[in-house]
């Protein structure tokens, strides 16, 4: 089998791996406020192509191009975000559920059931085929970060970049849910990873646009990314800037500046009638966005910090998050790559015997023929640089590209301006780069371990199995906290935190937007005197209407709205515990006459979700 | 996949280098990456079973209600576990005690712990102490402070009134129901507040615009000290709006502690000292006036104690 074979083979497994994973662990995860609002959305959006296919079929093919036909559908959950996720996760519903939707839930779709539907039922749940496309998309990272990390790495150090990049708490969670934050990620890695092959490839060039374009079409983060690339760029030529000769602006901004607007543009039917309007209505809501309740170091959280105190404590944020989210064996190999990598540069900046493929070099004596004869590197390509190929003359500095990667989307969020009521998912783009220079630091100890052994034991025939072994070894904390933190691991805090019950401790945040209730149902429905006027707290209507539609909930079960209207209805309620909602339980308090939760529900002694019933427990 | 023109396969590539053999270093290096990741994973597959479960609880709460005495505070430790104590001895942890202003009172502490964590409230002498699984039942125990006067529990004999400086006028705000109110607008009446995101019950007194609230309180029995506690309710009134409030505490007509407090402050605590009029039966007032008042849902609570 030629190398390349065998990397497509361990690409393919890590991709199918990452899926078959989610897709046997999603199901333990509730739905969250924003969650089901997608599911909803992208349901919706089918129906636009149900009527699209209708007026074809009678003969009317641009009615439903009609400015009142895309409101009808594409209105629902705009201007928050672009479509693409939305419609995909609209048409693997469509296409792989199991239909039992002339039942008793007819009511509850958001578009008309006009019949049983045809479709290849794949999955059991609504939900999972609703989520089905996240999971690809998740797959696809994995994929892409062994690809770009072979480059550079022997295949037990890519793979473990592809495994320490899925296995981490927090992406674990995200990563199989029909939202925005894993495809992001994703998306973010391929703007990057075709920017990176842009530099010596003007088909990447061209590429780098229409990648760009769906990554805006995901998620609004991909208006930083050229910002974090042009960093890099800058670095890369800052033998011109040295001269006095401004770099060339390179095909990928070129391309990514006119096709990156364009495919937009094309991906959303609600801006085709209003572009300029409505573009500008997307930009603000993101621009102006409220800041909701987070905690973090045992402060709630949700307004621009005005105190220079607090505006210090807030730029703290992302990389303590990082620090106590990230499985720590993953963080210690990644400083060890950093500085691999920050080493690596001042080597290269004396290395008078350049060549093309020298920026796939990254340490000395990183080329032990036993360990890494199956390294692929980079062709030498002719020197003379141009706009279509900027990288061919000089070094790439695949640590500087790292690291803006990395920093750059912590960056960001350490600015006390920007929102943080999502916690890491708001800079996971970062967190793909933080596990390849992971698997630099790994690719270090293996060659300089390996290097080590041969020249005291000769164990040359099992140098392969050793830097296997130790991959596997350096990557099964990752995994096993990861296990251990399913499906809560918005809870989940590592062990420098001292897990779940650390991170509470600490005051970090404990979870949001209600995806913790699922295990409360099975009470919620064992008491049918009651359950018909229930309150919620954040748990939002589609949420409920999705697991009444997979019969997780009893279609029996109210809910009683809001806030201390809500409260006061009911007669049994759900309770959420984050820092800022204790204004609702004093609503419970004091309607109910009581203080005594019925159930609490709880990760490792740390309450997640409270139930209450007004007449008090049993 | 198609060929990437950008990739090759490489050829060997000499060894660039001979490592370093045995340096200490790098043996530490790899070690100590080797022994964390070890250690990561016993952690990650050992610290579920060392977490409390529904049996420890209810050990543990059946431990404190053999010896709850009438006036013991039982509290969890950390303070995030209150809900699951809460849960097995909800009954017996009342609502005023939940959301009580302080500990100063009680002279016996139940502390129900995990994680050898300890809450503020459990100082003093340890006079039990046992463990059931993960929680850990100790019994606390120190002089309480004797409360003269609770001003909550008394709250509906207190008079309330408008000041208005630019017209030099007070206006009585009669009680109504269950509150006082005034007809130019400003209430005070007691309810479960939410300060610093936490539960208390207090006297809601938001400050009203141009004017000053004034709850005095006409015989109060004084001891060593009055202490009052102060804060904004409501976690959204703190988001949308910042002005502070200041807070004044009169005795028998006398400015004797003042506090400004803002979105910052939390449950502010102002202690006065009235030795001096120990003994005594006086009329304490506290007044209540904002700059900025809207959605400054100011609430108190305060004992004079002996």
């Amino acid at each position: 089998m030629t190398i390349r074979a065998r990397d497509r083979w361990i690409g393919l497994g890590l991709f199918f791996g990452v899926v078959a994973c989610l897709l046997a662990s999603e199901g333990g995860q509730g739905f969250g406020r924003d969650e089901g609002q997608y599911m909803r959305a992208g349901e919706r959006y089918w129906g636009w192509f149900e009527e699209l296919a209708r007026d074809v079929h009678e003969g009317h093919p641009t009615r439903a191009f009609s400015a009142a036909s895309i409101d009808r559908y594409w209105s629902d959950n705009a201007p928050d975000h672009p479509v693409i996720m939305k419609t995909l996760y609209g048409l693997s519903w469509r296409a792989f559920h199991r239909c039992t939707c002339t039942g008793p839930a007819r009511g509850l779709h958001p578009i008309p059931v006009r019949g049983r539907h045809v479709s290849l039922p794949l999955f059991v749940r609504d939900s999972t085929a609703f989520r089905f496309p996240a999971m690809l998309m998740a797959g696809l990272l994995a994929w892409l970060v062994f690809r770009f990390a072979r480059a550079f790495l022997p295949v037990p150090a890519a793979a473990a970049a592809s495994v320490l990049t899925i296995a981490q708490p927090h992406y674990f969670f995200h990563a199989p849910i029909a939202c925005f934050d894993a495809p992001i990620t994703t998306m973010a890695f391929a703007v990057g990873f075709a920017y990176w092959k842009s530099l010596r490839s003007a088909r990447w060039g061209l590429a780098s646009g229409a990648v760009f374009g769906l990554a805006l079409g995901v998620k609004h983060n991909a208006w930083l990314m050229p910002f974090f690339l042009a960093l890099h760029y800058l670095w890369m030529r800052r033998g011109d800037l040295r001269r006095w000769r401004p770099p060339r602006v390179p095909l990928a901004f070129v391309s990514m500046a006119l096709a990156g607007p364009v495919v937009f543009f094309l991906h959303w039917p609600w801006l085709w009638h209003h572009p300029v309007d409505r573009t500008r209505s997307y930009l603000l809501r993101h621009l102006e966005h409220e800041h909701y309740n987070f905690e973090y170091l045992g402060r709630n959280w949700n307004l621009p910090p005005t105190d220079g105190d607090l505006k210090l404590l807030r730029a703290t944020f992302p990389f303590v998050s990082t620090a106590l989210t990230v499985p720590v064996t993953t963080l210690a190999l990644a400083v060890i790559g950093a500085a691999v990598l920050a080493r690596r540069r001042c080597k290269a900046a004396t290395n008078q015997a350049w060549t093309p493929a020298d920026d796939t070099t990254l340490f000395e004596g990183d080329a032990a023929p036993a360990g890494r004869s199956d390294v692929a590197m980079p062709v030498a390509a002719p020197l003379g640089a141009s706009w279509l190929r900027p990288g061919v003359d000089v070094d790439r500095a695949p640590g500087a590209f790292i690291a803006v990667q990395a920093l750059g989307p912590l960056a960001i969020l350490s600015l006390p301006s920007t929102p943080i009521f999502g916690g890491v998912k708001h800079f996971m783009p970062a967190m793909p780069y933080v596990a390849i220079a992971a698997a630099v630091g790994l690719a270090f100890l293996t060659e300089r371990g390996l290097a080590a052994l041969r020249a005291r034991w000769g164990l040359e025939r099992r140098e392969r199995g050793l830097a296997a072994a130790l991959a596997v070894w350096v990557c099964l904390p990752a995994v096993v906290e990861t296990r251990r933190s399913h499906p809560d691991g918005l809870s989940h805090y590592n062990m420098l935190a001292g897990g779940f019950a650390g991170g509470a401790s600490l005051g970090m945040n404990r979870q949001f937007w209600a995806y913790c209730v699922l295990p409360m149902l099975d009470w919620v429905n064992s008491h049918p005197a009651e359950h018909g006027r229930m309150y919620w707290h954040d748990v939002l209507g589609d949420a409920l209407s999705m697991y009444k539609r997979e019969g997780r909930l009893a279609m029996s079960v109210g809910d009683t709205g809001f806030a201390e209207p809500g409260v006061d209805r009911s007669a049994m309620g759900v309770l959420v515990e984050e820092k800022h909602w204790a204004l609702y339980e004093k609503f419970i308090w004091e309607h109910y006459g009581h203080l005594r939760p019925s159930l609490v529900r709880d990760r490792e002694g740390v309450p997640l979700v409270l139930g209450y019933q007004r007449k008090g427990p049993p | 996949m198609p060929p990437d023109p950008t990739v090759a396969e490489a050829a060997p590539r000499a060894n660039a280098t001979t490592p370093r053999l045995g340096s200490a270093a790098f043996v530490t290096l790899i070690g100590g990456v080797v022994l964390l990741a070890t250690l990561e994973t016993a952690q990650a597959l050992l610290a579920p079973s060392r977490a409390p479960t529904k049996a420890d609880w209810t050990a543990a709460a059946a431990e404190v209600r053999a010896g709850l005495q009438s006036g013991d505070l039982i509290v969890a430790a950390p303070a995030w576990a209150d809900p699951q104590v809460r849960m097995v001895l909800g009954d017996v942890i009342s609502i005023p005690m939940a959301t009580r202003m302080d500990d100063a009172r009680y002279g016996r502490v139940w502390e129900l712990a995990v994680h050898g964590a300890h809450a503020d409230e459990a100082h003093g002498t340890a006079t039990r102490e046992r463990r059931f699984g993960a929680v850990t039942v100790r019994l606390v125990e120190r002089p309480p402070a004797v409360v003269t006067y609770d001003f909550l529990e008394h709250w509906n004999e207190a008079s309330v009134w408008r000041w208005d400086p630019a017209a030099r006028a007070a206006t009585a705000c009669p009680w109504q129901g269950e509150r006082f109110t005034c007809a130019s607008g400003g209430s005070v009446h007691r309810e479960l507040v939410e300060v610093d995101t936490r539960i208390r019950r207090g006297l809601l007194a938001p400050p009203v615009t141009g004017a000053i609230l004034a709850i005095e309180f006409p015989a109060v029995p004084l001891g060593r000290e009055l202490v009052l506690a102060a804060g904004l309710h409501d976690v959204w009134a703190r988001k949308y709006a910042n002005g502070t409030v200041n807070v004044e505490v009169w005795i028998d007509g006398q400015p004797v502690r003042n506090a400004t407090i803002g979105n910052r402050s939390g449950w502010q605590s102002l202690t006065v000292d009235t030795s001096a009029r120990a003994g005594q039966t006086r009329p304490v007032r506290v007044q209540i006036a904002s700059p900025q008042p809207n959605l400054r849902h100011l609430a108190f609570a305060a004992e004079a104690r002996r």
